[in-house]
């Protein structure tokens, strides 16, 4: 009974290790991701970022300042996913930015077509 | 004591097993994020321009999805749906910005066509404005040209208006005309005509030859021949002796080719003297005969 009964616990102790593992977050540490997040959220500034999409900007920076304390603390899956909302609003951003002023140079160039044809209507 | 620790591993497992247990969970983000996925897939746009990002939006959507499945946390949930609804918004941004490249790309093409277009139309317009500057040249230059010859013949009527003048004056002076009220007067003194008489002599009638060659010179001048005598004898005697005279002149013209109708004649005896008939000399000049020249239209303004 005795030998028994320490067979099934170790069983169930090994069972309930493997379930807590399997349902727990990594936690390596999230130095590369931060480095990755903070290199596109300054991507995203360079092309217009603020200008053209200033709430995804805003959110990217917050979250990395966010990100950068909870590695301090050592928290790093915390890190982690802070690190990997920013990289998707900064890279948001940028491309918001890009969009905006491919639209504008797309109205500009419609602009002067439609300027080229009063022209033209009128010298004929 | 064993049976109790037995109860709290089974416990534990249970829960665990709960936890990762399979009826899916539902969170607002997660709800608004499947409405916007399912717009990006519909999209044709994000579908030819933004397919790599559709993947990753794909990938972000079913780690959000599994969570969901395997009933996480609402807050870990939530984590993954955020992301998936970033990409997702990505896919639209990169398909709008593609859009517009292709945009431009096209309207270049069209500005360059145009632009084509306007620069034909501006040599085209350069060309008719060209010849229309070259044919109003042709047309001054004929117009100088029209201008230069009416000028020339101006001039040559205007030399020959002078020059005829000239002649005129000349042929006048020669007959010593003098300019009246009336116009020209040519008078043909006493001394012209026999003592008495009505006969000119031969410088009365070298005087009539100049008459006449002027009179043919200068067709469209007419002349009056008025004859005058003095207050000796009786008046009608002078009446007939003046128009004699101015007879005399009238045949002698009309004997050189003188049109009788150009010669009128008037004889007024010795009315109108120009001397007081006291002296021989004085009453020498009121026997005379005068010679009226008409004007260009050959009208004589009578006495």
């Amino acid at each position: 009974m005795t030998m028994y009964s320490r067979r099934w616990l170790t069983a169930l102790f090994s069972v309930a290790a493997v379930l807590a593992v399997g349902c727990s977050s990594l936690k390596t540490p999230a130095t590369a991701d931060v480095a990755v997040s903070k290199a596109a959220v300054e991507n995203a500034a360079g092309a217009g970022g603020v200008e053209y999409a200033p709430v995804e900007m805003t959110a990217a920076r917050e979250k990395m300042v966010l990100a950068n304390k909870a590695m301090a603390d050592k928290d790093y899956k915390l890190a982690q996913e802070l690190a990997a909302q920013a990289q998707a609003d900064a890279k948001l951003a940028q491309s918001k930015a890009n969009s905006t002023k491919a639209q504008a140079a797309a109205d500009a160039l419609q602009e002067s077509i439609r300027v080229l044809r009063i022209e033209l209507e009128r010298n004929l | 004591m064993k049976n109790k620790a037995l109860t709290a591993t089974v416990l534990a497992v249970a829960a665990l097993l709960a936890a990762c247990g399979s009826t899916p969970k539902a969170t607002t983000l997660l709800d608004q994020t499947r409405v916007e996925y399912r717009m990006a897939q519909t999209s044709p746009n994000v579908a030819t321009y933004a397919p790599m990002e559709m993947k990753q939006a794909s990938d972000a959507m079913a780690k959000a999805e599994t969570a969901a499945t395997d009933r996480e946390s609402d807050a870990d949930i939530d984590k993954l749906a955020y992301l998936a609804r970033q990409k997702i918004a990505l896919t639209q941004e990169v398909a709008k910005r593609k859009v517009a490249e292709a945009e431009v790309a096209n309207a270049g093409k069209q500005r360059d066509q145009l632009m084509l277009d306007q620069r034909t139309n501006e040599a085209n317009a350069a060309q008719i404005r060209a010849d229309a500057a070259m044919q109003a040249a042709v047309v001054a230059q004929n117009n100088a040209a029209n201008a230069k010859q009416q000028t020339a013949l101006a001039q040559g009527a205007a030399a020959d208006a002078q020059a005829r003048n000239a002649q005129l004056e000349a042929q006048l002076a020669d007959m010593a005309a003098k300019k009246t009220e009336r116009g020209m007067v040519i008078t043909m003194g006493d001394v012209l005509f026999g003592t008495d008489q009505a006969s000119l002599t031969s410088n009365g009638m070298a005087t009539a030859q100049k008459l006449a060659t002027f009179l043919q010179n200068n067709p469209q001048r007419n002349v009056l021949v008025e004859g005058f005598a003095d207050s000796t004898g009786a008046s009608a005697y002078n009446q007939v002796l003046s128009e004699r005279r101015a007879g005399a002149v009238q045949s002698a013209l009309q004997g050189m080719g003188i049109a009788p109708n150009r010669v009128a004649m008037r004889g007024y005896g010795e009315t109108f003297p120009v001397a007081t008939n006291d002296t021989a000399q004085d009453r020498q000049l009121n026997r005379r005969v005068e010679i009226v020249l008409s004007d260009e239209a050959g009208r004589i303004m009578p006495r």
